[in-house]
């Protein structure tokens, strides 16, 4: 009887063993083995799925007072696909459509692909709106199928897209960063698998760590720029007017906080609306601005200064013999205006934008000293997290000959991308602390974390006093030379440098008639909120940098005081007056 | 000699049925909440996604309307620069200080 009643339970345990490992096993092929062809299967035929649509993590700019706006998101709709194979009537389906999409294909490329009957799936609309796609969906028209879309949306068009990048195919089937952010935070805006198909058999079977730990939620998630998209208005707007008034072959222009390297603004024109790349020119598809080197010009004086007041060199007070023109192993060297100054101070040199003096003050550091300040400035990479940034070239420096000395000095013969350029021009507005310029302040994680995003600690570069020094000098110019003073601020004191570089022929020498222009300037002087450098390449009809650059620049140091009330830091009485005027 | 008396009032075979019952109840049931859980969350991911896309249309007004202003000659427009500004000490606006 024993017996019998254990044969019974060993049978009836076989039996729910049986059952569950024949479960199992289907489990397994179903969900892993067959487990993407379902999928799929399940997409078609099910339109308002979520599943299997494109996702990626957002790019955010941040407004002033720290409210995050889309820079690059996701928009939602429709796309209508035939199937040729049970399309019986095509005129009556490319009518049916037509009433709801209209124009959104020619009847006659409508026709040719509802002839192609060896395939199942075509699709012949994208993009449709959330109405048009349920009004389709409810005409049920045989063979023609309604699926839900989703694609990247840039909500800003032209603003600081080369910075923020695009997403696209590229060479292979897969939607994936190719430029700017989208490319260089892949891994964070990427999204490794649609979560909503996750179950928990599938998990257990293919990966049991993600059950226990969420890796990706610790990796994936939304990037958030230090961008603030009304100054980045502003500056491209400034850019598309000198580069249209002067016929430029291109201008660009950044804004950094010097104290951080948090950029504000960053912008080349032209550009592009990412939402419309049909008929864009690959080659703005880049950021010039840390792919492209220039030979800037005299806006190097600064840091020539800066470098021999640090050395101890020169002192704010040493005099020279400004002789005009020199030559320098055969070739000859000349102040803009080819003027002899006599003897002056070493501040001249940069209030006055003298050649001759920036390459005195080369002379008297020395080239193993010039030589180790200037590679210090310019001999590594920014590490500014945008894909593709560019080497300096500096190879004049590593030359016995002076001349390759005396023309860095002032800004030739070496070359500089504009990201380079303004983290160098930085540390003299920075008490001589150089930092890394930066796009991303945080990252917010899928898991509801917001993670600050660290950026290597500032490097001494030149010490406080011969930053402060030349902040001085610089400051003068906006005083007294700029617009013949008439760009002085009374409320604000403004540093500045303009440069006015000559473009290379590509045959080893310079045109006399074609130049690169750029400006830098910072403020309030002595302890800066914003540093702005623009340039201007090829400007037709003008010579000078003063001419083309000074508007948009005050422009914006008028706008970003306004803008982020920047209090004036001179002309106001110190004591309890309760008001100062100054003119506009 | 001793009758037998089972301690349950029922066979153990008929225990094991029970169980099996349950657990068949227990997993059907299981089913069906994960697969109602799963279209909630569907529901809901969509839902958001389309709150996204409508945040972003919001967003891409805004934008557009900053760069109208921007791009605005207010001089063309009749409005003049004042003649000058006037600076004014900021006054407490609690009554803490």
């Amino acid at each position: 009887m024993r017996a019998q009643f254990r044969s019974r339970i060993r049978l009836v345990l076989a039996f729910v063993f049986f059952v569950a490992l024949l479960i199992l096993v289907r489990l397994y092929f179903i969900q892993i083995v067959y487990g993407q062809e379902y999928s799929r299967k399940a997409d078609r035929q099910y339109a308002s799925s979520g599943g299997g649509l494109f996702d990626r993590g957002a790019l955010y700019f941040t407004r002033k007072d720290g409210t995050l706006i889309s820079a690059a998101t996701l928009s939602t709709g429709f796309l209508v696909a035939i199937n040729p194979q049970i399309l019986v009537n095509p005129e009556a389906a490319y009518a049916a459509l037509q009433t709801v999409v209209p124009d959104f294909m020619s009847r006659e490329a409508f026709l040719a692909a509802a002839e192609k009957k060896g395939q199942v799936y075509i699709e012949v609309a994208h993009r449709l709106s959330d109405a048009d796609g349920q009004t389709l969906t409810a005409k049920n028209i045989p063979g023609v199928q309604v699926f839900r879309e989703r694609w990247r949306q840039y909500p800003g068009g032209t603003l600081a897209a080369q910075s923020v990048g695009i997403v696209s195919y590229g060479s292979g089937d897969t939607l994936a960063g190719r430029t700017g952010l989208e490319k260089f935070y892949e891994g964070t805006l990427e999204r490794s698998g649609n979560s909503l198909y996750k179950n928990f058999f599938a998990e257990l079977f293919s990966n049991v760590s993600n059950l226990v730990v969420a890796a990706k939620d610790a990796r994936e998630g939304d990037i958030v720029m230090t961008i603030e998209p009304e100054v980045q208005t502003r500056l491209q707007e400034d850019l598309i007017k000198v580069t249209q008034k002067y016929s430029s072959k291109e201008s660009g222009g950044i804004i950094m906080d010097p104290a951080t390297g948090a950029i504000i603004a960053i912008a080349n024109y032209p550009s592009y609306d990412a939402n419309e790349l049909q008929n864009v020119d690959p080659s703005v598809l880049g950021n010039p601005l840390v792919e492209h080197m220039h030979e800037f010009g005299s806006i190097m004086k600064p840091l020539t200064m800066t470098a021999g007041l640090d050395a101890g060199v020169i002192t704010p007070t040493t005099t020279y013999n400004d002789t005009g023109c020199i030559t320098v192993n055969t070739a000859r060297i000349c102040n803009w205006d080819l003027k002899a100054r006599g003897v002056i101070e070493v501040r001249q040199i940069i209030e006055q934008s003298l050649n001759v003096g920036a390459a005195w003050v080369a002379t008297e550091l020395g080239q193993d000293t010039f030589r180790d300040y200037f590679t210090k400035l310019f001999g590594t990479k920014t590490g500014i997290d945008l894909p593709h940034e560019g080497r300096a070239l500096l190879g004049n420096l590593m030359k016995p000959q002076q001349i390759g000395y005396d023309t860095a000095a002032y800004g030739q013969g070496i070359a500089v991308t504009p990201v380079q350029m303004v983290r160098a021009l930085g540390a003299i507005a920075n008490g001589g602390m150089m930092v890394t310029p930066h796009l991303v302040s945080a990252v917010r994680l899928n898991s509801g974390i917001t993670r600050s995003v660290e950026w290597s600690q500032p490097t001494s570069v030149f010490s406080a006093t011969a930053a402060h020094d030349t902040s001085v000098m610089m400051t003068a110019v906006v005083d007294e030379k700029l617009q013949n003073g008439a760009a002085k601020i009374p409320t604000m004191s403004v540093a500045a440098k303009t440069g006015t570089a000559q473009l290379t022929n590509g045959q080893g020498g310079y045109y006399t008639d074609r130049f690169f222009h750029s400006f830098v300037g910072f403020f309030p002087s002595y302890n800066p909120r914003f540093i702005i450098l623009l340039y201007t390449n090829d400007p037709q009809g003008v010579t000078y940098a003063s001419d083309t650059l000074s508007p948009s620049f005050l422009d914006l140091v008028h706008f970003l005081i306004d803008y982020y009330a920047v209090p004036p830091d001179r002309g106001i009485p110190a004591q309890t007056d309760s008001a100062s005027t100054t003119p506009v | 000699m001793h009758n037998a008396h089972p301690i349950l009032p029922f066979s153990f075979l008929t225990l094991c049925y029970g169980i099996v019952g349950v657990l068949v109840v227990t997993y059907i049931g299981l089913i069906a909440v994960v697969m109602s859980s799963a279209v909630l969350t569907v529901e809901f991911s969509q839902s958001v996604k389309n709150d996204v896309a409508a945040v972003a249309v919001l967003e891409r007004q805004y934008l557009t309307i900053v760069a109208h202003i921007t791009n605005t000659n207010y001089t063309a427009l009749g409005y003049a620069k004042p003649l000058k500004k006037e600076f004014v000490r900021a006054e407490s606006v609690t009554a803490l200080r």
